[in-house]
């Protein structure tokens, strides 16, 4: 087992190169981004000279990639175009809290209320239950989010109002200014109706796709040979789906949470910059709009090594969780 | 009584009676979701195709000044008038050939590149599989979505664009499809009889191979065909992509997006547009797949 | 005549299934009798119901699609098939056990044999785990396995086909029923193996002197094992004797078809073919009228194809279902 880890573990290495290969290149397509700094007052034409050299765009591609990487790998990832005076490093970390919070919260959410959903529907094939839940999976599953977004916005901050006036919830950002130096209960409290609608959102798909993955994990189970040897032993329907079936039927599910988890960091794009929300998804957009490279590789390598890394997680739980896979 | 229903049912077509294509569409035609997917595409073809012709209309034709700007539906123009003062049925029209095209187009194409390497991979096998294979996990760990707006940026706004952008990030999990089965396929029989008389290593994978993976990949393609139409609105919906006055219905929901506190209906016809199509898709491609092999898991 | 206590009656059971393509009439009128501590062989090919027949007495067939819809099985008197789902759990591993075709799939793969097998003792029985541990430990040295106390703690991926035949065994076995059905429990197994859990399934009922139901397509098996023999053909039992009456003086048509198409080194090596019966079984969807066997009889009259034959006692002791029966 040992070895396999180290095995995958030295795996990944080619693997990194490639993504911080590709995402490099990708922003090379660009001749060069420092040209339409020029045009912003704010910056001295002697500091543009200097970001250039400090980023080898003096130097040919190739170079110009290592003199990138050795950067990242020592924690220097570059100066914020976007915010200038910030390093990347310093953006990518204000942002990043916000995203976990909002995927954090609705990732559980979701797993919450999808996998019994799921379990129910399988149990209950064919019943009504299972024909109602498995619409709304598809619905959940096909709603595009940014249009499911933008008609909670509607009916929650256009049509619903509050008895001042004010819209039932508001249209978009994550708390309520000049609240930040308020006390620690005041704050949460404020935040959760900032939440409200893209944990919704997002919540929607999510939860449409988790029941389908349990519901098709449990009929998979349930039709087992061991499940009828347990019902001939005698026992209880409750024990054979809560014990037998189940404990079989969440080792797949297990391994896709796993895998999913780097989403939570990779964060919503398109709901974060409806709502306003100023997240690593949002961030990585207005970068790549606007031109900031720096900020843009370093985000999508991050989230790209995440994802490498919780593939293999996911294989490690994966052996853990079920006795049949020995990795020697 | 039980005599009765034997007798009764002894008459019905059983699945012994039917050929292979034949028991697909049986069994298709069956699945309740499917047939309404299946409906639901049939009326929204019908919407984009015929309905220029019921309802004729320019959807770049603007009406001037403030009276043009986002009329109520009327008799004049049934969903009424954007910010333009342009007839918002037109564009949806037209808006809906440009997205399904272009969710048809990436889909079979990003298919086709897909299973090429995955019949490459699958049909080698050794260090050009291992060489594809890294390539495409990749791919694949890379997170979609910034990497496509990455790539929109850069290489500008267009359709065709847009179509390279969502296949370039589209083919891997046909890729992982079609070597998975291409690695089971050739174990058999009838791969080892046609390498003894001499067929060619092209001949085996195209005219063996690649049609028993065929069933597998057109319902990856249905669903594909659904998720290309979101990416292409998500594109269009963040400024890259479609650009005006050319419509889809990606782009004209990011336009009313800023309506939102006036005209709120300008962003309901298109999203519920791009929502209908995408679950018709969906029901399909699942009832597809069930029909093809009730017990295939994908 | 048997003399001992009757244990099973089965009386004119009908279990038909009610599927997309059309009803199934699986089981159409079966009656089986087994006393105490008899070995009693149910012999048909594949779909004449033998296997509906044995679920339908552990009432495991699965609503929808199936459904006993006539029938009584008597069981100490009592009909099974009035019973509660609770009375019949409790009667599920206890009074009556069943074991199963594939010894690779039939048992939980995320749990050790040994936990299986105290589980099946701790349903039916007030023992607490540890004396449920000791107990398992002996079942599995009952049923031949070295090293119980090591197997108890091994998952059955890591046994061979036959150990984990005999840790079924073990766990039917385990509340020491009265009734044990063997569902071509050894078909799946090689040859050898198949031997050798045939000698320990008679050896443990020479032990503890349970009935025995044995269903199987395999004649040899019967030969060794059975007392009485019930050949079935499409849903109904058309021959009922004891297992040397079946082999020497076989009445049926089809009974005696099966023994011809058996080859035999006794006999001297002619150049003809090997004798079968002609036809093929038929669709359950599309039963022939009358006698269900008419097709392929060669002994078949227009009687036999208007009207269907009662299970008549034409020898004591000896059923036969059938309106040409063969002369002894």
């Amino acid at each position: 087992m040992r070895d396999y880890v180290i095995r995958r573990v030295l795996g990944m290495i080619p693997l990194i190169l490639i993504v911080m290969i590709v995402s490099f290149s990708i922003f090379s397509l660009v001749p060069n981004p420092f040209a339409a700094l020029i045009e912003n007052p704010r910056i001295k034409k002697a500091d543009i000279e200097r970001l250039i050299k400090a980023w080898g765009f003096d130097l040919p591609w190739y170079l110009r990639f290592f003199k990138w990487f050795s950067g990242v790998i020592k924690g220097d990832w570059g100066p914020s175009l976007l915010y200038p005076g910030s390093s990347a490093r310093d953006v990518i970390a204000r942002a990043l809290p916000v995203t976990i919070r909002v995927m954090g919260i609705e990732f559980l959410l979701s797993l919450l209320i999808a996998l019994p959903i799921g379990i129910v529907s399988a149990v209950k094939q064919y019943s009504v239950t299972d024909y109602v839940v498995t619409v709304f999976s598809f619905l959940g599953m096909s709603m595009p989010t940014f249009w499911f977004g933008l008609m909670m916005m509607m009916l929650f901050s256009v049509f619903l109002k509050r008895p001042s006036g004010a819209p039932l919830l508001p249209a978009g950002g994550i708390m309520t200014p000049g609240l930040e130096e308020a006390p620690f209960w005041t704050r949460f409290v404020d935040q959760l109706q900032y939440l409200v609608m893209p944990v919704l959102v997002l919540a929607f798909s999510s939860v449409g796709s988790w029941t389908r993955y349990m519901r098709s994990s449990m009929l998979e189970v349930v039709r087992q040979d061991y499940i009828r040897t347990a019902r001939a032993k005698g026992v209880p329907e409750r024990l054979v789906i809560d014990k037998h079936a189940l404990r079989n039927a969440l080792i797949p599910i297990v391994t896709l949470v796993a895998l999913s988890v780097p989403g939570i960091v990779g964060g919503a794009s398109i709901t974060e910059k409806i709502f306003n929300i100023p997240g690593m998804g949002s961030l990585i957009i207005a970068a790549e709009t606007k031109s900031d490279y720096p900020t843009a590789m370093v985000g999508l390598m991050l989230t790209s090594v995440l994802v490498i890394v919780f593939n293999l997680i996911a294989d490690i739980v994966y052996a853990w969780v079920d006795p049949r896979i020995k990795y020697s | 009584m039980a005599e009765q229903a034997v007798a009764a049912k002894k008459k019905q077509k059983t699945s012994d009676d039917y050929s292979y294509v034949g028991m697909v569409f049986h069994r298709l035609t069956r699945h309740k979701l499917a047939m309404a997917g299946a409906v639901m595409l049939i009326l929204m073809m019908l919407f984009v195709f015929v309905g220029p012709l019921v309802w004729r209309a320019d959807p770049n034709e603007q009406i001037s000044g403030l009276e043009g700007m986002f009329n109520p539906p009327s008799s004049a123009h049934p969903l009424g008038t954007d910010d333009y003062g342009r007839d918002v049925l037109a564009r949806m029209f037209f808006g809906g050939r440009i997205s399904l095209f272009i969710g048809f187009v990436s889909a079979v194409s990003a298919t086709l590149i897909g299973a090429f390497i995955g019949l490459l991979a699958g049909y080698y096998g050794g260090w050009a599989d291992n060489l594809l294979m890294r390539f495409t996990d990749a791919m694949l760990s890379i997170p979609t979505f910034p990497l496509l707006i990455a790539l929109a940026s850069v290489m500008g706004k267009g359709m065709w664009q847009i179509i390279m952008v969502i296949v370039v990030f589209g083919w891997m999990s046909d890729a992982r499809l079609v070597r998975g089965l291409a690695l089971s396929l050739k174990e058999q029989e009838y791969v080892e009889a046609a390498r003894a008389i001499g067929a060619s290593a092209n001949r085996i994978m195209w005219r063996h191979l690649f049609p028993n993976t065929l069933a597998v990949l057109i319902v990856s393609t249905t669903i594909g065909i659904g998720s290309s139409i979101i990416y292409e609105a998500s594109i269009s919906f963040l400024g890259f992509g479609i650009q005006a006055p050319l419509a889809s219905w990606g782009n004209m929901l990011q336009n009313a997006q800023q309506f939102i506190w006036n005209a709120p209906r300008l962003i309901v016809y298109p999203g519920l547009a791009i929502f209908i199509t995408v679950l018709g898709f969906n029901f399909f491609g699942d009832g597809l797949r069930d029909a093809i092999d009730p017990k295939l898991k994908l | 005549m048997d003399n001992r206590e009757v244990l099973v009656d089965v009386k004119n059971l009908r279990t038909f299934f009610y599927t997309e393509d059309g009803v199934v009439p699986a089981v159409d009128g079966v009656d089986l009798t087994i006393h105490r501590g008899e070995i009693l062989g149910l012999v048909g090919e594949s779909g004449c119901g033998k296997s509906v027949t044995a679920l339908s007495i552990m009432r495991l067939i699965p609503n929808p699609p199936g459904k006993i819809i006539s029938g009584e099985i008597m069981f100490h008197g009592e009909d099974l098939l009035k019973k509660s789902e609770e009375e019949m759990r409790l009667i599920r591993g206890d009074k009556i056990s069943m074991i199963f075709q594939e010894p690779m799939t039939s048992l939980n793969p995320v749990f050790t044999v040994g936990d299986q097998i105290s589980e099946a003792i701790t349903l039916h029985q007030k023992i607490d785990e540890a004396e449920a541990r000791k107990r398992t430990v002996e079942m599995l040295h009952l049923v031949g396995i070295p090293e119980p106390e090591r197997r108890y703690r091994q998952y059955p991926h890591e046994l061979s086909g036959g150990m984990r035949q005999r840790v079924m065994i073990a766990m039917a076995l385990s509340s020491n029923p009265e009734l044990l059905i063997s569902d071509e429990a050894t078909t799946a197994l090689d040859v050898t193996i198949q031997a050798q859990i045939l000698d320990l399934m008679r050896g443990l009922q020479k032990k503890l002197g349970m009935a025995i139901l044995i269903i199987t397509h395999n004649l040899a098996v019967v030969a060794e094992m059975a007392e009485t023999i019930a050949i079935a053909y499409a849903g109904k039992i058309v021959e009922n004797a004891s297992a040397t009456e079946i082999f020497k003086f076989p009445r049926h048509p089809y009974t005696y078809g099966l023994l011809q198409s058996i080859p035999k080194f006794t006999e001297r090596r002619t150049n003809e073919p090997l004798p079968a019966i002609e036809g093929m079984v038929p669709s359950p969807y599309h039963m022939p009228n009358g006698c269900r066997f008419n097709p392929r009889c060669p002994f078949a009259t227009e009687k036999c194809r208007a009207e269907e034959p009662e299970l008549l006692e034409l020898t004591p002791g000896h059923l036969v279902r059938c309106f040409h029966p063969i002369e002894p």
